[in-house]
């Protein structure tokens, strides 16, 4: 029976060339790392900085002779589609059995978005093929209520360098509530998986805090007017505007309130950290803005600087958020793959599983460990706000954004 | 004659347009022409079948293969409305999103209502199960995969109905606006709803299919074989539903909504039909692709996807089942398989052969642009798609052209009877019209026009141009409203009916401006004008019982035989698209249309218009000798001596009013008539 | 703020975003006057527009809301701005036309709607893939200045689109009706047989309706990147959307009803998103479409009407 890459090979001139010559690392020691994120579409460039923070980790494991004395392969996959105009569930399923399919695929980074995971999660976990996201925080695929869904076979497989919505929302409620002494929030997402998830658990706990929620609606993210709702929320004179979303429509809500209430206290999660908001958002409009990051501060650890500098020498742009729990996601990797070659083992699907579990890899945010259902055990939500300094680029996040401290943890 | 046109006709039922093109190769010839269809779809299914061993059961190219089956589906679905009816639906993923929640939203976690007695009957029906809680019971439901299919299938098409009706006045453009208007709210309030539908978060766990107690779980390899089964069964109804009295309708609307109306379609039952079971095609479908997925989220049914099943409708040859099924894999599988190979090839390629740029060509970002390159170019250059749904007939060899025109001025009496009884006997006149006042804005377009038709009567109306002649005719056959007066045919009122119902009485016209289905066939085209007379209704089409069998094989033959009415000027052409047509061969067609619903009364407006004389004369004597045969007929000609060989009662129109009425020999030596009638057309010359 | 003053601020708010759609509005109804034909790439040349008045102010240096201008300066890169991107668009509509649909000129049905759906997403991936997918901070070089009035706050930029939209409105109603070329479109949009036949050069005509119905999106493009102070490459289909919707409420073909459509559907979107929520704003102006060309298709003053075929 010919598979349908043989197929292909007997094409001319391409089969000699084709993708797998490429692969066909001179080490004899390899192993290969999946790499599913959401190229085509509306997320690309996301996409796109997020491979570039893993690959930094790869590239600088290789060029040091491999983890442990393998060679990292990457195989990049696309969930997104033309079809669904961004990541598309049912190509994130294809290619979650097109990883599952291959023997050499040990471990896998992605998706980036939590639609995708859904359609994943049930095939990887068939498969024992652990996957570390990045960014996917839509706590269901983690929550042990729905493990019948999506780890069918029991063990964890979604790992994530990201906590949940489940704590970013809720510890930024109760920072706002305990040292920004507020009383009022009027709430908007941006009808985002990511943002609807964040914004309501923000709103739970602010109820439960005793802070009047005066609204909560939901923005289209590719209408540009907002100033309709943020005239409403004016009138209203809450203390403060919580935001749930991504850059997109983060944006725009930045620009904008600042135009109509510009002394308003404004805050949002991870989706308004980063260079896309300082880039898109600018000064004044971006001042002030309180923004949080699921992970400890990444000025406490020297090696983030490092990366950054690195970062922008090696693709030209400024790394996101994203870039960097990508670049962590890597590194507990090479770690787990390190400690499997120390240990004699053969470095494979199962071997690479109960590594990750067990992981307590240094990474930028500090040693990285999962619970049993993969969530990152490490709950710290830092708090930053944007506080313009003219003597560095206007989007260059570690400078534009000042860190300010923890969110305290629900107790 | 007729047998053997028939007999080229008949080959054309399942599946001939696909394998046209195979007719060319030389050991196709081998395989008797009837059977090459057949032989084409049968090889076509193998492979489908044995596809999963050819690639060496790699689950994951089974996946984007069983993907590509549920986009198939998709476009066979939207090939009904778009390609048959002509219904241009920009929303049509609001059907796939329906479909998929109702089987979602039933078969997860999603909806737990508190357990009380009215769920037992489901209970035992195995619809639902009873979860113990310590707060209480609850139900979960548990419907199967199997007997969703064709629910949601349901619930789609009477979504399909809803957001149908309020189109069906509106034309091409503007139907595509409101339909995109659908495909908008249906997504935005499936996430403003997250109480039924979890909202943006999407749902969880959706039960996987189970086949006796074997449930599918995540391995590609069941979903795919069910996906074949879907596609299968979708290529059949839709050829099935294409070469019936179903598909003609459809077709005649998508051609000219107005002559489908005259010929007795009833537009708004067919449009409607059309939607419903596009619509239910997508929603079956939705569950499949749900089932398979075991989540969903809004943001997989927006904009982008109706488009994406509209171009590869386009890519494939809207209208053409076996194209829109090509189109929809082809584009899907390049998604999902070559393009990242491709990107590869030709990365090494640029290495080779030392181009910079070809070595960074990332093609996945720019599959959109590609696609939307696809799109225009199709529309520029080959509008007809990969695989047209019209199959090319040769023209008429030389031969064959020249040959002796049998004499047909006056077909044999014999021949006629093909019409059956057309002559009306009740007391009243055959048509009475009577104060008929059409208004348009301003402009009084009739006048208290009075016109009386006896039975087995020819009369004429005549009148310079823009004296209201074509109005009348669309007042009586209820295209345009009257303001006042009334119209009874054979005693009854018909003022205010539907054109179709109109016809159904017993009255059938042709237009001044030839209004034939410019992309059917000859014999289509006349088979419309029998569409009020049949009954196949979409099951009858499905299940193709003898009944039908019978009725459409009969109405083949009929339509033949009225063919045959005009010699051998069109029964050598019965299967070329009638754009292909002489002008004076379509007017034959579109009088062939009007015989075809078996008339009482036949509306003839300029018949001759643009003929020679020798035309001329062959058809006035074709319909003398149709109204010999006992049909009445009311003509509208400029031919006077058309007029006058023909009509025993002239009416004379002008300004809207009626000037004059008598014999054609009192109306010629009628002063007033002169004047207005011939001094004015005169002075335009 | 007392209910009153909101309810003023949401009409500045509606009037504004009325002003856009109206002149967005208006491209829609040019083309569709004379070709009938909904055009689909206008949304999208909407949005390449933006980017082109972005590169227009660029070109003096500006980036940004911090580097304000006064007086003549001011002045002089705002009409360069307006002049470059209106040509600009212009340009990209008559490309549009000769090269996608001339060649289909005269096939009855959708084939050209489709074909415009086409040029759209090649417009919008030209954009997508050349400048990315993020947003971008549009320069403004008008200084903040604003006014209170009963409550509420009248801004130099709100003063600016109206001005403009208002200008170049009545420009567009004297061009039709005064110029020689205005009657010529006028004619054709009303029998473009009959007028081909009295010596009007139709296919001039045509191209003068996608250069000007482009020209004002140019516009419209441009006061919008200095409203929000932001581009990017998704801003066409939603406001595009709104546009179409004013076009048809207004009644398509009609100049008066597209600038009385766009009003209304932005004092809609303003005063329902105050009222209800905005997460249901899209579904009521899609009813609007809907009950509209179900009940009244003409619009408000239109005279084609979509039901006739």
């Amino acid at each position: 029976m010919l598979s349908r890459r043989a197929l292909i090979a007997q094409l001319p001139v391409v089969g000699l060339a084709g993708s797998y010559a490429i692969r066909a690392f001179a080490a004899d020691k390899t192993v290969t790392i999946g790499i599913n994120l959401p190229f085509t579409g509306a997320d690309a460039h996301d996409a796109q900085l997020i491979k570039e923070g893993a690959m930094l980790a790869f590239d600088d494991a290789n060029a040091k002779g491999g983890a442990g004395g393998y060679k990292i392969n990457v195989m990049q996959l696309d969930d997104g589609t033309a079809t669904a105009g961004q990541y598309d569930p049912a190509q994130a399923a294809t290619n979650a059995r097109k990883m599952v399919a291959d023997d050499s695929v040990v471990a896998a980074i992605g998706p980036q978005m939590s639609g995708s995971g859904k359609a994943m999660a049930p095939i990887l976990s068939q498969g024992n093929l652990a996957t570390i996201t990045p960014s996917s925080t839509n706590p269901d695929i983690t929550d042990p209520k729905f493990a019948s869904t999506y780890m069918p076979a029991g063990k964890a497989i979604y790992f994530r360098t990201v906590t949940t919505d489940a704590f970013q929302g809720p510890n930024m409620a109760n920072y706002m509530a305990d040292t920004l002494k507020i009383k009022s929030v009027y709430i908007l997402d941006d009808s985002g998986a990511y943002g609807v998830g964040l914004a309501n658990a923000y709103e739970a706990q602010a109820k439960k805090r005793g802070i009047n929620v005066m609204g909560h609606d939901q923005l289209d993210p590719k209408e540009a007017d907002y100033t309709t709702i943020l005239t409403k929320i004016k009138s209203m004179n809450p203390d403060a505007l919580y935001y749930g979303g991504v850059a997109q429509a983060g944006v725009k809500v930045v620009k904008q309130s600042y135009d109509i209430m510009p002394k308003m206290i404004r805050a949002g999660g991870d989706g308004v950290y980063g260079a896309e908001i300082l880039k898109g958002g600018g000064f004044p409009a971006a001042e002030g803005l309180y923004a949080t990051i699921a992970a400890p501060d990444l000025l406490a650890n020297p090696d983030a600087e490092s990366f950054i500098k690195a970062f922008a020498a090696k693709y030209g742009e400024q790394p996101e958020n994203y870039s960097i729990t990508a670049y962590d996601a890597a590194l507990v990797i090479i770690d787990a793959i390190e400690r499997i070659a120390k240990s004699g083992k053969p470095v494979d699907r199962n071997s690479m599983r109960d590594a990750i579990q067990d992981s307590h890899a240094k990474t930028l945010q500090g040693a990285v460990s999962f619970d049993k259902n993969g969530d990152i055990t490490s709950r710290v939500v830092s708090v930053f706000q944007i506080t313009h300094d003219p003597k560095f680029p206007d989007d260059d996040v570690l400078h534009q954004y000042k860190y300010i401290g923890v969110a305290p943890a629900t107790a | 004659m007729i047998k053997r046109a028939t007999a080229t006709i008949r080959q054309g039922s399942i599946g001939g347009e696909a394998f046209g093109f195979l007719r060319r190769a030389s050991p196709v010839q081998l395989i008797p022409l009837h059977l090459r269809p057949h032989v084409g779809t049968a090889l076509a299914f193998a492979f489908a079948l044995t596809f999963p061993l050819l690639i060496d059961r790699n689950d994951a190219d089974i996946d984007s293969a069983a993907n590509a089956l549920a986009f198939a589906s998709l476009a066979l679905g939207l090939n009904i409305v778009v390609g048959f009816a002509g219904l241009l639906d920009l929303g049509y993923a609001a059907f796939f999103a329906i479909g998929a929640y109702t089987y979602g939203v039933l078969a997860s976690a999603q909806l737990m209502p508190a357990w009380s007695g009215f769920w037992e009957p489901f209970q035992w029906l195995h619809l639902v199960a009873r979860v113990h809680q310590d707060s209480g019971d609850l139900v979960h439901f548990t419907v199967s995969f199997w007997l969703m299919l064709p629910l949601s299938a349901a619930v789609a098409a009477l979504f399909g109905i809803l957001f149908g009706a309020p189109t069906l006045r509106l034309k091409g453009d503007y139907l595509a606006i409101v339909t995109l208007g659908f495909g908008e709210i249906v997504p935005i309030v499936v996430r403003n709803w997250p109480s039924v539908t979890n909202g943006a978060m999407g749902l969880n766990g959706v039960a996987a299919p189970q086949l006796f107690g074997y449930s599918f779980g995540v391995t590609a390899m069941p979903y795919y074989y069910v996906g074949v089964g879907m596609v299968a069964l979708l290529i059949f109804t839709s050829t099935r539903l294409k070469f019936s009295r179903i598909g003609r309708a459809w077709m005649a609307i998508r051609e000219d909504e107005i002559a489908a109306a005259a010929m007795g379609v009833d537009r708004v039952k067919f449009k409607l039909l059309a939607f419903a079971i596009g619509a239910a095609f997508a929603g079956a479908t939705g569950t499949y692709f749900v089932a398979k997925l075991q989540t969903a989220t809004p943001e997989m049914f927006m904009f982008p996807v109706s488009v994406m099943i509209l171009v590869m409708i386009v890519f494939g040859g809207i209208g053409s089942v076996w194209g829109v099924v090509l189109g929809a894999i082809i584009l899907q599988v390049l998604q999902s398989w070559f393009l990242e190979d491709l990107s590869q090839w030709l990365h090494a390629l640029g290495r080779l052969i030392h181009v910079e740029w070809l070595q960074h060509v990332e093609l996945a970002s720019s599959i959109e642009l590609i696609f939307g390159v696809i799109l225009v170019f199709m529309m520029l250059y080959r509008r007809q798609g990969l695989i047209p749904a019209t199959r090319r007939v040769q023209a008429l060899s030389l031969s064959e052209q020249t040959a002796q025109v049998e004499l047909a001025a006056a077909p044999p009496v014999k021949r006629l009877r093909v019409l059956g009884d057309a002559t009306y006997r009740g007391p009243d006149p055959l048509l009475e019209i009577k104060d008929l006042t059409v208004r348009f804005g301003g402009l009084v377009a009739l006048r208290s026009v009075g016109l009386t038709v006896p039975a087995h009567s020819v009369v004429a109306v005549i009148g310079p141009n823009g004296s209201g002649k074509s109005t009348l005719f669309n007042t009586v056959t209820g295209l345009v409203a009257a303001d006042s007066g009334s119209v009874h045919f054979a005693g009854h009122p018909i003022r205010g009916l539907a054109p179709h119902v109109v016809l159904g009485r017993g009255m059938a016209r042709t237009f001044q401006n030839i209004r034939l289905f410019p992309n059917l066939t000859v014999l289509e085209n006349v088979m419309v004008g029998m569409h009020a007379r049949l009954h196949t209704g979409p099951v009858g089409a499905l299940l193709r019982l003898p009944g039908t069998r019978r009725e459409e094989r009969e109405a083949r033959e009929h339509c033949l035989e009225i063919l045959s009415l005009f010699g051998n000027r069109l029964i050598p052409r019965a299967d070329h698209v009638v754009s292909s047509l002489s002008y004076a061969n379509r007017r034959r067609v579109e009088i062939a249309r009007a015989l075809a619903s078996n008339p009482k009364l036949l509306l003839l407006d300029e018949p001759t218009a643009g003929m020679n004389p020798a035309e001329t004369l062959e058809l006035a004597q074709q319909i003398k000798s149709l109204h010999e045969h006992g049909l009445a007929i009311v003509l509208i000609e400029h031919k006077l001596d058309v007029v006058v060989s023909l009509a025993d009662n002239v009416v004379v129109l002008d300004h809207g009013e009626k000037i004059a009425e008598g014999t054609p020999d009192v109306v010629r030596r009628d002063e007033e008539v002169i004047r207005a009638y011939l001094g004015r057309s005169a002075a335009v010359a | 703020m007392g209910w009153e003053a909101v309810y003023l601020q949401q009409v500045i708010n509606g009037l504004s975003l009325g002003a856009m759609y109206a002149l967005l509005a208006l491209g829609f109804t040019l083309v569709y006057g004379i070709l009938e034909l909904i055009n689909f790439a206008h949304f999208n040349v909407f949005m390449i527009s933006s980017f082109i008045g972005m590169m227009a102010l660029e070109l003096f240096g500006l980036s940004g809301q911090t580097h304000v201008l006064t007086g003549l300066p001011l002045a002089g890169v705002m009409i360069f701005a307006f002049i470059a991107t209106m040509l600009g668009a212009g340009v990209i509509g008559v490309v549009i036309e000769r090269f996608a649909l001339r060649p289909l000129r005269g096939i009855p049905g959708t084939v050209g709607m489709i074909t415009t759906i086409g040029v759209s997403y090649i417009l919008f991936n030209i954009v997508l893939l050349t400048e990315g997918a993020g947003s971008f901070n549009f320069p403004n070089p008008m200084p903040r200045v604003s006014w209170p009035i009963g409550g509420a706050t009248l801004e130099l930029r709100e003063l600016l689109i109206w001005g403009v939209a208002l200008v170049l409105m009545v420009a567009l109603h004297l061009f039709v009706n005064k110029t020689r070329l205005g009657k010529a479109m006028r004619a054709t949009a009303q029998d473009s047989e009959a007028a081909r036949m009295m010596g009007v050069d139709v296919d001039r005509v045509i191209v003068m309706a996608f250069f000007l119905g482009s020209a004002l999106a140019g516009a419209a493009a441009l006061i919008f990147g200095l409203y929000y102070n932001y581009t990017s490459f998704i801003i066409g289909y939603t406001a595009g959307l709104r546009a179409f919707t004013a076009a048809v409420l207004g009644g398509i073909g009609s100049v008066t009803g597209a600038m009385v459509g766009g009003i209304i559907i932005g004092l809609i979107e303003a005063l329902g998103g105050q009222l209800i929520a905005v997460r249901w704003t899209d579904v009521i102006i899609f009813s609007i479409l809907v009950l509209v060309l179900v009940f009244a298709p003409t619009g408000l003053m239109g005279r084609a009407n979509p039901t006739k075929s």
